[in-house]
């Protein structure tokens, strides 16, 4: 059965509930709170315009930025160099040479592994391919470099990151074991003060640990 | 011919043929671990189990030889239940490390839990019985007894395929473990093949450990280049580089193995330099890179002037028994047809005698070329000379004054090569125009007139043929060093260079020639070369 469709004449309706509430009122109220925004700009409650990069933004805790390779008490790499990651990679980024490990409970470790920040399109999917947690993100997005090889980030370079104090941990599905296993002293205290509209769930907060330098044995 | 059904379909099995081998020839893949198409049957796996009419248990379906009117079922629910049970078991004690394990992507424990398995594991990690990890076994082999299943696939390769025995189960219960004695390393020349027939992670490859994960892998089917068997191989390759070599079952030539120096025979391409452009001597003695329009013009003129000056008896043609049939055909037709050569050779150490020669009663030949036998079939064989010493002697007495020379490095390296290069630079020494094919660089080639690159084994496809007259075909895996070609396009090449009609695009169609042409391959075709290949008429 057919049911005709209900037309509804909006100017018919406006003349008919026209009213000096609507007419003069809802202006007012609706300049109040353009006023109200304008005030609050002028005083500085509410900014919308940061001052980068001396104030940045509060990421989330999830963002995914450059990564890391995290690594076992002894400061070796976690990573077995299983090339779940290259193989999940789709920008083909990810280079690794494995070797022998000497203990037959370990086996396999990367001799290499090289991570082409150019290429990288920062999806985390190695992350999420990951059986070792082995490889996680951070919050580091500020990854400019004046030549092509400074891009090539090697293992060295993936393991101790001196930035990570600056910008915390990014993108971790484990993030109980990778936390326990990541410590650095945060450089700046985090601002909690958001910047303009932006809202974030999670309260951004940063862990305090020992700084995390595997190089150092 | 027992008739049976199979899953509610009515099929035909050979005579005393068991269960699993009918369901295999039928295209039903009934699950296993032990049992071996080339080994005898073992029963101890457990995972082949199927439900047939009126026996009050499951049966497993390697052991059971079909019968007439037999009503088997290997999917029911029944069966199902009894193979995740099965697989379940099994898993008990496994590390589950297959992030380090090289079997990971063909392992038969990933496989068949992705299709029977998928329960969760009642035992944790930290409960699990442990054993030995990485035993080194020897030049081929790396032992992980906690990967093991007991399938005792290896144990019985060594006690009836070698007949060495070197493996055996040790320890009793959930503690049982596969092993050498004292864990001695697997000195035999076949050990290798363990690792093939080993459908989990516990016996992996020495040689091929953590060189790539299995699934980046390409695979091309080939015919082994290391000796006169020309047993079936499947060359795995990235990236223009070949990774591992293993066996393809032809139970004609090989059954399902491959002795150790044909698995490793590849590394022999690029252990030395290749050559990467054609090059001719100047006036000057030093070689100079060309053009491959300007050799063969260059090669074609000078060796038409040799004949004009001393007739085509003076053109040797040297072969190589590395070569493909296609090659060695248009090498022989060029030389005949357009120079009127007559004088055609390949044996350097005799050849023609060591094909038949077994090395062992398993696999290997003491003739260390995949191809001599096609090359006494084409003919490249002359009793006047009667091998490489008569060539020199009939060029230091002026009967011979120029050569085409086909050299390959042999993949399977003897004392004895060395010597054999010797001799080859006798003969460019004695003679006047030297025209030398090769693949890799030698010293030797600065004493010859032309070298033109050639691809070697695995860079072209074409025809072999093993020492039982077996023509086999082989595909062509990766592409070629520098500007090299196969030996038959260049011979195409320079048919056309002369003046005659060349209209061959491919090795194929130079096999069709070959068999219009040959007598010896006259009632073969191409296709019957795929495997298990065929053998010449004896004539």
């Amino acid at each position: 059965m057919k049911r005709a469709a209900k037309v509804i004449n909006v100017r018919d309706q406006a003349e008919k509930e026209s009213s000096f509430a609507k007419d003069v009122l809802g202006p007012l109220v609706g300049m109040g709170l353009t006023i109200n925004r304008m005030v609050d700009n002028l005083t500085g409650k509410v900014n919308a315009t940061i001052r980068y990069p001396e104030e940045r933004r509060a990421y989330s805790g999830r963002l995914r930025g450059a990564h890391i390779l995290t690594a076992r008490e002894d400061g070796s790499p976690r990573c077995v160099a299983c090339y779940m990651c290259a193989t999940a990679c789709p920008a083909d980024c990810i280079y690794i040479e494995p070797a022998e490990h000497p203990d037959p409970l370990i086996e396999k470790y990367p001799a290499r592994f090289d991570i082409d920040m150019l290429r990288c399109v920062f999806c985390g999917f190695c992350v999420d391919a990951c059986p070792e947690e082995a490889i996680i993100m951070s919050r580091e997005t500020e990854l400019g470099a004046y030549t092509r090889a400074e891009t090539m980030w090697d293992i060295k370079r993936l393991m101790s990151r001196p930035e990570l104090p600056e910008f915390g941990l990014g993108y971790r599905p484990n993030e109980k074991l990778v936390d326990s296993t990541i410590k650095f002293v945060p450089k700046n205290k985090e601002k909690k003060r958001l910047a303009g509209r932006v809202t974030l769930k999670e309260d951004v907060e940063m862990i305090a640990h020992v700084t995390f330098d595997p190089t150092k044995d | 011919m027992p008739k049976f059904t199979l899953n509610g379909q009515e099929v035909e099995a050979k005579a005393g043929q068991t269960i699993i081998q009918a369901a295999g020839d039928h295209g039903i893949e009934i699950p296993h671990y032990c049992y071996h198409p080339d080994l005898p049957i073992d029963g101890n796996c457990r995972m082949c189990l199927v439900d047939v009419e009126k026996m009050p248990k499951l049966t497993p379906a390697c052991t059971t030889i079909v019968n007439e009117g037999m009503v088997v079922r290997s999917d029911n629910p029944r069966v199902k239940e009894a193979v995740r049970g099965v697989l379940e078991f099994l898993l008990i004690n496994h590390p589950v490390d297959c992030p380090v394990c090289d079997q990971a992507g063909e392992c038969r424990l990933q496989d068949y839990y992705m299709v029977y398995g998928l329960h969760t594991s009642e035992i944790p990690l930290g409960m699990k019985v442990r054993k030995r990890k990485v035993i080194d076994l020897g030049p081929m082999v790396v032992l992980d007894q906690e990967r093991c299943v007991l399938c005792s696939r290896c144990i019985r390769f060594f006690d009836n395929v070698t007949g060495t025995g070197e493996m055996q189960f040790f320890g009793r219960g959930d503690h049982v473990a596969i092993g050498t004695f004292e864990d001695r390393p697997l000195d035999n020349p076949y050990s290798g093949n363990v690792v093939d027939i080993c459908p989990v992670g516990a016996l992996t490859s020495r040689d091929f450990r953590f060189k790539c994960r299995v699934w980046f892998l390409h695979a091309t089917n080939s015919i082994c280049a290391g000796c006169s068997t020309g047993c079936a191989t499947r060359i795995d390759h990235r990236d223009g580089a070949i990774f591992r070599m293993i066996a393809r079952r032809n139970p004609e030539v090989n059954r399902s193995w491959l002795c150790d120096e044909g698995r490793l025979s590849f590394h022999e391409l690029t252990r030395s330099e290749r050559v990467i452009q054609p090059s001719i001597k100047g006036s000057d003695g030093v070689q100079t890179p060309i053009t491959w329009e300007d050799a063969l013009q260059s090669v074609d003129q000078r060796l038409k002037q040799i004949r004009d000056a001393n007739g085509g008896s003076s053109i040797l043609g040297f072969g190589s028994p590395s070569a493909t049939n296609e090659g060695l055909f248009l090498f022989k037709r060029y030389l005949t047809e357009q120079l009127g050569a007559t004088q055609f050779e390949f044996r350097i150490d005799s050849e023609d005698k060591k094909v038949l020669d077994e090395e062992d009663q398993i696999l290997r030949h003491f003739d260390k070329h995949p191809n001599s036998m096609g090359a006494i079939k084409l003919g490249l064989i002359s009793d006047d000379l009667d091998g490489i010493d008569g060539a020199i002697r009939a060029a230091r007495d002026g009967r011979i004054k120029a050569a085409v020379i086909i050299y390959f490095n042999p993949l399977v390296r003897r004392p004895s090569d060395d010597e054999a290069e010797g001799r080859i630079i006798e003969l460019i020494d004695e003679l006047k125009y030297s025209v030398v094919l090769a693949a890799h660089k030698a010293d030797w080639h600065a004493s010859a007139d032309v070298v033109l690159p050639v691809t070697a084994w695995s860079e072209e496809e074409g025809t072999y043929t093993n020492f039982e007259g077996r023509v086999q075909f082989a595909a062509k895996a990766i592409e070629s060093a520098g500007d090299a070609l196969p030996i038959w396009e260049v011979f195409a090449m320079l048919i056309h260079a002369s003046g005659a009609e060349s209209r061959w695009m491919s090795a194929e169609n130079v096999f069709a020639t070959m068999t219009e042409r040959s007598q010896p391959y006259s009632r073969i075709t191409f296709e019957q070369t795929q495997l298990p290949g065929v053998v010449l008429a004896s004539s």
